[in-house]
């Protein structure tokens, strides 16, 4: 019984608006608190390496040596200039900006010609791009391999990008967003006689700037967070991405030649472009993930 | 037909989308083939290929070291998923909760979509590390020895937790897009009836988000079994007595270390199965849903 009452007033709080007052008070610091514990927890070893790389030596002994360093410049300094990570990161993002323009472009092209050409066969042709989705490079990386020997194209730019460069999941998300393009809009472009050239850079392009620039981001993170393929076909050290030359950096912690310091700089600096980039275009991001999920 | 076929010229549709085609063929589906062919085959650097029939896959199906990498890739797997899975459900329901400081809390915990695996391995290490870590001695003074370059259960936990930390970003990406598209009136009635806190996650959240939480779960199950290289690699090698050697790392070895091509195109062939069932799952799995809006 006092249930029903007390439930009847909580119903009828409600509807004064009381209910609105005091949900906005319980946005507790208990839920506050609890956030605040997992974002340290999540944060937390990147403000190690960001603090250990401004530091002489890497050794943490307690919580006072968390605090920043004054050897931050000489320490990236010394990565980028003495130990060539600064040819790394050059390599790395020739990789990434090769492999995000000729897949944005190729796919849009192919995303073009699927959603606005009346041919036969085409949905025949846009499964056998997806299909491709079962392909990943863990799968064939050992023929993949072997065949890049055959090319002759081993420790160049060329095998860290061309097989990069058709993309099921890039297709995909350019095709739904095309078809949510008004037909309006496209017929329009008909009427007026506009040829497939123009439709594409004054009409689908300008309205596909968001997605547009959502892709690329995914793109780009992608490619500079590519590991295994350029371990296993690049071997000089003048090729090499930052993401293996990590692995050069701390073979020498291991022979007792460079401090941890000079790591973790190596590991901030690879990882500041595909943060930078996610943070500032977040938005157009997260509209694009939510595409990719349908 | 759809108006938005508006042209209908065979040659301009096949010139775009050659170049995709083109690529999927040349990198994609001929290694694949490949890959199929030389499973059947002795081969090796510097010496001829001798045909052997299905001589490599009897050797995986008789392997105990194959089939112990199997076990530690699904329970690997299995930990992964659930630990990604819990944690960022858990997060995204908190920052759900909250009205103040919502952006600040969503961007410091899906930050980690862009950390390269290469930099969160290092991280990792450094901050567990058996004698420099930072983590090291506050967990021994729980009474646990760190001593995972030894202890394979424990070299264990700290490649799940380093790849579990990575993911996280992704998920909530997805999740809290899920979470904000339960109805506003379902939020109140629910508090109204007294369902609170983490009930109301479970019971009423839960069910309307599950379509994206069953696409993260495939998509973290692959991740778990090929995205996760990097950490392996860098942080274990498979080792301490192969107790984290995952299938890709075991794949890798034979391929890169052994030089056995045959065999790992065996072992290639058995991760497109992997995929393929995971796919095949995935797909059933959205049909299933896309008739609720998933």
């Amino acid at each position: 019984m006092v249930e029903v009452l007390q439930y009847a007033k909580r119903r009828v709080d409600a509807l004064r608006g009381d209910h609105e007052a005091r949900r906005i008070h319980e946005d507790d610091l208990g839920t506050h608190f609890q956030l605040l514990i997992l974002v340290v927890a999540v944060v937390f070893p990147i403000a190690v390496a960001l603090a250990v790389s401004t530091k002489q030596t890497g050794v943490i002994t307690g919580v006072g040596d968390l605090l920043p360093g004054s050897y931050a410049v000489e320490n990236y300094r010394e990565v980028l200039v003495d130990y060539r990570f600064g040819r790394f990161m050059w390599n790395s993002l020739a990789m990434s900006v090769v492999i995000v323009v000729g897949k944005l472009a190729i796919s849009v092209f192919a995303a073009m010609a699927i959603v606005y050409y009346r041919v036969p066969y085409k949905d025949l042709v846009f499964l056998f791009i997806l299909f491709t989705l079962l392909l990943p490079v863990p799968v064939r990386f050992i023929p993949l391999f072997q065949l890049m020997n055959d090319l002759g194209w081993s420790n160049t730019i060329l095998a860290i990008t061309v097989p990069y460069l058709a993309s099921a999941t890039t297709v995909f998300i350019l095709r739904q967003h095309f078809l949510s393009i008004p037909t309006s809009i496209v017929e329009t472009a008909k009427l007026d006689g506009v040829g497939p050239l123009k439709f594409m850079l004054f009409v689908l392009l300008p309205m596909s700037k968001g997605v547009l620039v959502g892709v690329s981001i995914i793109m780009f993170v992608y490619a500079w967070n590519q590991y295994l393929w350029p371990l296993i076909i690049i071997d000089s050290e003048a090729n090499q991405v930052a993401q293996v030359g990590l692995q050069l950096l701390q073979g020498d912690v291991q022979g007792g030649q460079l401090s941890w310091s000079l790591v973790m700089a190596g590991s901030t600096l690879t990882l500041l472009p595909p943060l930078l980039l996610m943070i500032v275009f977040r938005k157009p991001l997260l509209e694009t993930f939510s595409i990719q999920q349908k | 037909m759809s108006t938005r076929e508006i042209f209908d010229s065979r040659i301009e549709s096949a010139l775009l989308l050659l170049p995709t085609l083109l690529v999927s063929v040349v990198f994609l589906y001929y290694p694949t083939a490949l890959a199929f062919r030389t499973s059947f085959f002795d081969s090796s650097f510097g010496r001829a290929e001798v045909f052997v029939g299905l001589e490599n896959y009897v050797g995986l199906v008789t392997s105990s070291g194959y089939h112990r990498s199997i076990v530690i890739s699904v329970v690997f797997a299995a930990v992964v998923v659930v630990g990604v899975v819990v944690v960022s459900l858990y997060l995204t329901f908190l920052i759900h909760e909250v009205d103040t400081g919502q952006g600040l809390y969503l961007i410091s915990v899906i930050w980690p979509y862009a950390l390269p695996p290469a930099v969160g391995a290092l991280v990792f290490l450094f901050i567990t590390h058996p004698t420099l870590g930072v983590l090291t001695g506050p967990i021994e003074s729980l009474g646990v020895e760190v001593d995972w370059f030894n202890n394979g259960s424990q070299a264990f936990v700290v490649v799940a937790l380093a790849a579990i930390w990575k993911q996280i970003g992704y998920n909530v990406i997805f999740m809290i897009a899920a979470m904000n598209n339960v109805p506003d009136t379902l939020t109140e009635t629910a508090e109204l009836d007294g369902v609170g806190g983490l009930r109301r996650l479970v019971s009423v959240y839960v069910p309307i988000m599950t379509p994206t939480i069953f696409f993260l779960v495939v998509i973290n199950t692959i991740y778990a079994f090929f995205g996760t290289f990097a950490f392996v690699d860098l942080l274990t090698s498979g080792g301490p007595s192969n107790a984290t050697n995952i299938l890709i790392f075991n794949l890798y070895q034979e391929g890169f270390s052994f030089f056995n091509f045959g065999v790992a195109s065996a072992k290639s062939v058995v991760l497109f199965v992997v995929v393929g069932v995971l796919m095949f799952v995935q797909f059933r799995i959205t049909d299933r849903y896309s008739y609720y809006g998933g």
